[in-house]
């Protein structure tokens, strides 16, 4: 461990000092007279709720947008960055929050992307650059090959890229805008190790999560947010997780114990479900896969990224290729669906991880994002009836609990939470019997997680049956019932809910991956 | 983001965009009607109107078809070679039935009109299928894919009309005589093309905006992976989205053919697919898919239509000389227009770096070439060196407000 108080010489003057940022945007105020100091080698935690502010904070800091008002110092020099690249001149590097990788290029070449190596003819150096990139990946413990097509990396690979593309920039002051979001718990661990060496190292860094765990593991001093304004910079060491999650939410939220659920009859039963993978050698993404579910019943499917967890849910809902072996049965009747829309006529709806690329449209108002799989529904006299398709989609909107300005509002204005609960609603329209969940709470703040919670925990009472995955543990043990582990496409344990513990499903999910794990050290 | 693109506007009738078109469609009007030397929307103002009514009516309604195709996150670019084909299929058809009443420049019958209509209707459906086949089976990029059929298909309707016109009249020939009254009917008058543009902007406008169909065009352009995740079933709508595409491009087909009285597939409808594509950009289409409306299309169209009358009344050569220049010109300050208040507010600037230092006199020297070829070489030079001042201002006052 690394001590926390740092020297006196360097904290007399602040690494970053940000003081009364004003940013406004087109009907919001994201920044309201916001002041900083960041002493130089810490790690400082930025902490608040989706919308608090914290994203846009950090992106004035790293020059993707200007204040509107307020002042920047860097070492106690005033500076003002017109771009990215002029924050990268001062030392300062972001990691971004939504990837901002080119997926045509290698590995290599986006790491170095701006900033290409040359050899003596001026020509692109690409083994310099594989070399180099191949170097920041080790220290990382990512095992990709620089030359890899980055779109064809999983997101916690492409994630890790972003990580040594920042460190590829030797910055002093490095920004993590939630860079564990899309990482299971051993990448995060590995991150995590990533971080404490930057920091020997002198690097200083400001952290944004959502983790609590994460913030109190590696922060020296924690800053909250709130409705786009500063509530309070502590030492990590002066206070606690539940004070902090109380500060962001300005209320104080805990899960509680939960009544007891009754399961009642089979809905869906999987079994020996194999889905081959081609080109690879393992030669399988899914290997004899089993699982029972059965109406009022949450289960829980850990394991890590590349488990198998997105491919198992897809392979249900038709969504995959239909190579798989097996059987799935719903109501005792086996099914093979072919597309997700025979899933859906069957009863069974999927919200898809990746809410952004997946999941929304855009360009679609609130109300039409709600009733897009149940448009048929409104149809009145062969036309779609505003009036009755605005009453169709009041019910969801409501009963998820779904806060807009309007329900013709634009979807992209509410917050990550909000538009999950908008897609839990969609498919709430379509009264399935069963409900899969691929991550549900990614990138979504802790009140509003618990707000999902309850939803789910209510449509599970009413009799449907979920399927849930997530990369938190806590997570999973909060919600489900049973929890199924995967590990390298193949189920290594099952645990009902008194017996899980997160220390047994870890053990369980790295069980497939310890031999491979030695062998990389 | 933007202000909300939602699927029902709510502001008052027409977007802001649309009621800017409506805007500069009465600003070219005027500004024609003052400029012409001829005074020909005073003197002959009917003529004038139909004109551009005529004109409107056949480009709105492939476009229409247009819209629909990139609202679907798609593109067409053989919508001219679909016109040409559909003309020649339509003749053809009649040429086939009645070859000695086609040769003869007699009327051919009711009975034969309507083959020959239904056939080129049958045609589009058939090449909208083979679109959607060679984009959704075979996975080739729609740009790719349309793009073969727009050589593809011209040279097929040059074909056919040769062979045909060999096999069944006394010489090969690379154009159909059509005479029948039916197509000369529609030829003089004007308002069944208006009427048929109407008709079908408003089934247009129902489909987008009031049927399960159209909203799932617009999820599919917005979002395909989403689309198919939420139980779309994507290929059948991208289907649909391309057969409306070549039907309305058929359709325009057989107006054109009533128009001049012949199916002439080396030249008819050359080029229209850009067009459509300009008409509905300046609308509002977005061509990433999912952003588009009916009557932003039909305001592009009659805009694009006005401002090409325009030129040929003031400038006073044949219009299709310019009309390519001017498609280009619209579309960029259309789109260019929509994005004003983002240049205003943000501190994006028109003429960054070096880039924009060499763009200023690109620019001026298009604009004094222009002017000069149309009005003379002294205007041209003063309208050269105007550009080249303002936009040396525009320059300093963005690296003045930036720095």
């Amino acid at each position: 461990m690394r001590d926390a108080a740092p020297m006196p010489s360097a904290a007399a003057v602040p690494a970053v000092t940000m003081r009364g940022i004003t940013k406004r945007f087109p009907g919001v105020v994201a920044l309201e007279d916001v002041t900083l100091e960041v002493r130089r080698g810490e790690l400082h935690a930025i902490c608040g709720e989706n919308g608090a502010g914290k994203s846009t904070l950090m992106k004035i800091l790293s020059g993707v947008y200007q204040p509107d008002a307020g002042r920047l110092e860097v070492d106690g020099l005033p500076v003002r960055f017109t771009g990215t690249r002029s924050a990268e001149r001062a030392g300062i590097a972001i990691i971004h929050q939504e990837l901002a990788l080119v997926e045509d290029l290698s590995v290599a070449a986006n790491v170095f992307l701006g900033r290409e190596r040359r050899d003596g003819l001026g020509l692109l150096d690409d083994r310099a650059m594989a070399r180099e990139c191949g170097r920041l990946l080790d220290a990382l413990e990512c095992r990709v090959s620089p030359r890899e097509r980055t779109g064809s990396l999983r997101v916690g690979d492409q994630q890790l890229v972003e990580i040594a593309k920042a460190l590829s920039l030797e910055a002093s002051i490095l920004v993590m805008d939630e860079p564990t979001s899309a990482l299971t718990e051993a990448e995060s661990a590995r991150l995590e190790r990533t971080i404490r060496r930057l920091l020997a190292g002198g690097t200083t860094i400001l952290y944004i999560s959502h983790k609590m765990d994460e913030v109190f593991r590696l922060a020296d001093r924690i800053t909250v947010l709130r409705d786009g304004r500063h509530v309070r910079t502590v030492d990590r060491a002066a206070t606690t997780p539940r004070e902090v999650t109380g500060w962001m939410v300005g209320r104080d939220v805990s899960a509680g114990p939960r009544e007891a659920r009754a399961a009642g009859r089979r809905l869906l039963e999987v079994r020996d479900l194999t889905l081959p993978w081609p080109d690879h050698p393992r030669g399988y993404r899914l290997s004899r896969v089993s699982l029972d579910l059965h109406s009022g019943e949450i289960v829980g499917v850990a394991g890590l990224m590349g488990a198998g967890r997105t491919e198992l849910l897809e392979a249900i809902f038709g969504a995959g290729e239909p190579t798989w072996t097996g059987s799935i049965s719903l109501d005792g009747r086996p099914v093979r669906f072919r597309h997700p829309r025979e899933a859906c006529d069957a009863g069974i709806a999927m919200v898809t991880e990746d809410r952004k690329r997946l999941g929304l449209f855009p360009d679609l108002d609130v109300a039409a994002n709600v009733s897009l799989c149940s448009l048929a529904q409104a149809v009145r006299g062969g036309l779609v009836s505003p009036r009755v398709e605005d009453t169709l989609v009041a019910g969801p909107i409501r009963d998820t609990g779904v806060k807009t300005p309007g329900i013709h509002a634009s979807i992209m204005g509410l917050s990550g939470g909000n538009q999950q609960k908008c897609i839990i609603g969609r498919w709430l329209l379509t009264e399935p019997r069963v409900l899969l969940l691929d991550d549900p709470t990614r990138g979504i703040d802790v009140g509003a997680k618990a707000e999902l919670y309850a939803l789910i925990d209510r449509l599970c009472r009413a009799g449907l049956g979920v399927i849930v995955t997530s990369s938190e543990l806590p997570e999973l043990l909060t919600l489900s019932d049973r929890i199924i582990v995967l590990a390298e496409g193949r189920l290594t344990a099952e645990f009902s809910r008194a017996e899980a513990t997160e220390q047994a499903i870890m053990h369980a999910a790295t069980g497939g991956t310890q031999c491979l794990a030695a062998g990389g050290h | 983001m933007s202000p909300s693109r939602a699927s029902r506007s709510r502001s008052f009738l027409l977007r802001p965009n649309e009621w800017a078109l409506v805007l500069a469609i009465g600003l070219a009007v005027g500004l024609t009607a003052l400029v012409d030397a001829n005074h020909s929307y005073w003197f002959r103002p009917l003529e004038s109107l139909r004109d551009i009514l005529r004109n409107t009516a056949l480009l709105g309604i492939f476009a229409l078809g247009a819209t629909v195709v990139i609202i679907a996150g798609g593109i067409d670019l053989s919508a001219g070679s679909m016109i040409a084909l559909s003309s020649t299929v339509c003749a053809t058809a009649m040429l086939a039935i009645s070859p000695a009443q086609m040769t003869a420049f007699k009327p051919v019958g009711p009975g034969a009109v309507a083959v020959g209509c239904l056939a080129s209707l049958l045609a589009g459906f058939l090449v909208g299928t083979l679109h959607a086949w060679l984009i959704t089976a075979v996975r080739l990029p729609p740009f790719i894919a349309t793009l073969a059929t727009l050589v593809g298909l011209r040279s097929l309707a040059r074909a056919l009309c040769e062979s045909s016109t060999a096999v069944l009249t006394p010489t090969k020939s690379a154009l159909i005589n059509v005479s029948d009254p039916f197509f000369k009917t529609i030829r003089d008058n004007v308002w069944i093309p208006v009427a048929v543009f109407a008709m079908l902007a408003v089934f247009t406008w129902l489909l987008l905006t009031r049927t399960v169909l159209g909203r799932h065009l617009q999820a599919l352009g917005g979002n395909e992976q989403a689309a198919r995740l939420a139980g779309i079933r994507t290929d059948n709508v991208k289907w649909f989205a391309y057969c409306y595409g070549a039907m309305t491009a058929a359709l325009a087909g057989l107006f054109y053919m009533a128009n001049e009285s012949v199916a002439a597939p080396v030249n008819q409808g050359r080029g229209h697919e850009l067009n459509a594509i300009a008409a509905a950009v300046v609308g509002g289409c977005s061509l990433s898919g999912g952003v588009g409306t009916v009557p932003g299309t039909v305001l592009g169209t009659i805009f694009l239509r006005v401002v090409i009358d325009a030129v040929s009344k003031v400038i006073k050569t044949g219009a299709d000389v310019y009309e390519g220049l001017i498609v280009g010109i619209v579309v960029v300050i259309a789109v260019t227009f929509a994005q004003v208040g983002q240049l205003a507010k943000g501190g994006r600037r028109l003429l960054p770096g070096a880039l924009g230092l060499c763009a200023i006199p690109t620019l001026a020297l298009l604009c004094g070439g222009i002017v000069a070829m149309t009005a003379g070489g002294r205007a041209g030079v003063a309208a050269g060196l105007g550009a080249l001042v303002l936009l040396g201002l525009l320059r300093l006052w963005e690296s003045r407000r930036t720095a």
